[in-house]
């Protein structure tokens, strides 16, 4: 199975509506998947400023997917996901 | 030819103020740099006061008037003789050179001063002016012309006399003895900043110094003319975006270190030269994003937020182990700094929703280029894109 690849925007925008919280991935991760998930961080997705859709801040990709008003649960929850798949 | 001047000091043994005291200030438009190096009598408070006194008033007058010899003159007849001793309340050395080479020293009272040129030391000539007012008072006046790569170091009594008496030295130092230290530092390191230097001569002072305790307040002003360290930091997508690639060549063909705080401006850079941007998780740390990387660039940061931070550690001087401090220490190893600030507002910044009010870069910018200039005396130029 291929591994996959959480990317955390650490743009302004994101970082400032709860990026900054999202720095506890790096531990969740790490313990609960292992090598099986990769966790960067990113600069500016871009997302924020596509067709005013700034207020879902901030902005995490799981693989090819956008977690919009992310949170560790919800990035979580879309690691789950994809894996059960 | 950009003139890099630092002084360093230790007290004399066993005292909690400096008798020694230094001062400068560079005018950048004038591409003129001034400074004093003065010796207060005696050691601890006392001479503290009296050289402090010195050398800011001093320094004032040169500001002020055009001509440094003037002031000087103005300031060896005013000073006080110590009642008890009958010498002088203080000595000092004071110099105004321009980027050109051109500069004027004057002294009365310390040590002549050392003019280093390609490992030898010049032998300039000078002119006396006696005091009206006091007979055993006099200044030199110099007028040289300084070269590019020349060391030109004045020093307080406290480095030339240190171990005096001892077997080794009986007449202490001597200008001859730290002149040797300082060819044999050069010679081994040839582009030394100013300021190791002078701290480096302090420390070794203080070493030949008998059971390291010194006698005398040691202070070494150490000026160094060399070519600037420039540097370039791109903040904010430019203005009309049909300039992006423009822009983004114009700062990959800058000589000097350069910089990107922004994000958006990373990207911008990156899409037109095709380099990519990465993030560093590891490096995010406090309260502000980490740091990106891209081949070619010295430093990328994110924006706003680290630039605002910067302009507090800068006006405070103190600084956490983050971003900010990263970027404002680029900025402090430079001597010439020019922004690129892209004049695009981000809309996203503006949303009412965002916990925390987002600053204009054009002020931030402004704010940090002026304490630059007046607090670090930086040159400092701003570009609005």
């Amino acid at each position: 199975m291929e591994k996959i690849t959480v990317k955390v925007c650490t743009g302004t925008t994101c970082f400032v509506m709860g990026g900054a919280n999202l720095q506890e991935l790096n531990d969740i991760i790490a313990k609960k998947y292992g090598d099986k998930v990769e966790l960067t961080a990113s600069n500016c997705l871009g997302l924020c400023s596509i067709n005013w859709e700034y207020s879902k801040a901030p902005y995490v990709k799981v693989n090819e997917e956008v977690v919009s008003e992310a949170t560790a649960e919800k990035v979580i929850a879309e690691i789950d996901r994809q894996l059960a798949k | 030819m950009f003139i890099d001047i630092a002084c360093s000091q230790k007290k004399k043994y066993n005292q909690n103020a400096y008798g020694d005291f230094f001062a400068s200030n560079r005018f950048p438009n004038m591409n003129r740099v001034v400074a004093v190096l003065s010796d207060g009598l005696g050691s601890g408070i006392k001479a503290n006061i009296l050289a402090c006194m010195t050398s800011t008033m001093l320094l004032k007058f040169m500001e002020s008037h055009s001509d440094i010899e003037k002031s000087c003159e103005i300031i060896m007849n005013s000073l006080p003789v110590c009642k008890v001793r009958g010498i002088s309340y203080s000595t000092f050395s004071a110099i105004d050179c321009f980027e050109d080479g051109k500069a004027k020293i004057v002294e009365e009272g310390n040590p002549d001063f050392i003019w280093i040129r390609n490992g030898e030391v010049l032998k300039p000539e000078f002119q006396t002016i006696q005091s009206k007012d006091f007979k055993n008072r006099k200044m030199k006046v110099y007028n040289i012309k300084l070269e590019k790569y020349d060391r030109v170091i004045f020093c307080s009594d406290g480095a030339t006399q240190v171990a005096m008496g001892t077997k080794e030295y009986p007449l202490g130092l001597e200008r001859s003895g730290l002149i040797k230290i300082i060819l044999k530092k050069l010679e081994q390191e040839p582009e030394i900043s100013s300021k190791d230097l002078s701290e480096f001569l302090v420390k070794q002072v203080e070493l030949i110094a008998p059971n390291r305790e010194l006698k005398d307040d040691t202070s070494i002003l150490s000026i160094y003319c060399r070519d600037p360290r420039e540097s370039l930091i791109f903040t904010g997508p430019p203005f009309h975006s049909e300039k992006d690639s423009f822009y983004a060549k114009t700062f990959m063909d800058f000589k000097g270190k350069k910089a990107i705080s922004g994000g958006t401006t990373a990207n911008i850079i990156s899409r037109e030269l095709n380099i990519p941007v990465v993030a560093d998780m590891s490096t995010n740390r406090g309260k502000l994003p980490g740091l990106l990387k891209m081949d070619g660039v010295d430093l990328v940061t994110e924006g706003i937020l680290t630039l605002t931070k910067t302009l507090e550690y800068l006006q405070s001087g103190q600084s956490d182990d983050d971003a900010a401090r990263v970027l404002m220490n680029f900025m402090l190893n430079s001597d010439v700094i020019s922004f690129l600030v892209g004049a695009q507002m981000n809309k996203a910044h503006y949303d009412p929703n965002l916990p925390i009010e987002i600053e204009i870069r054009k002020n931030i910018i402004k704010q940090i280029a002026k304490v630059l200039e007046e607090k670090y005396l930086k040159k400092v130029e701003v570009q609005f894109i």
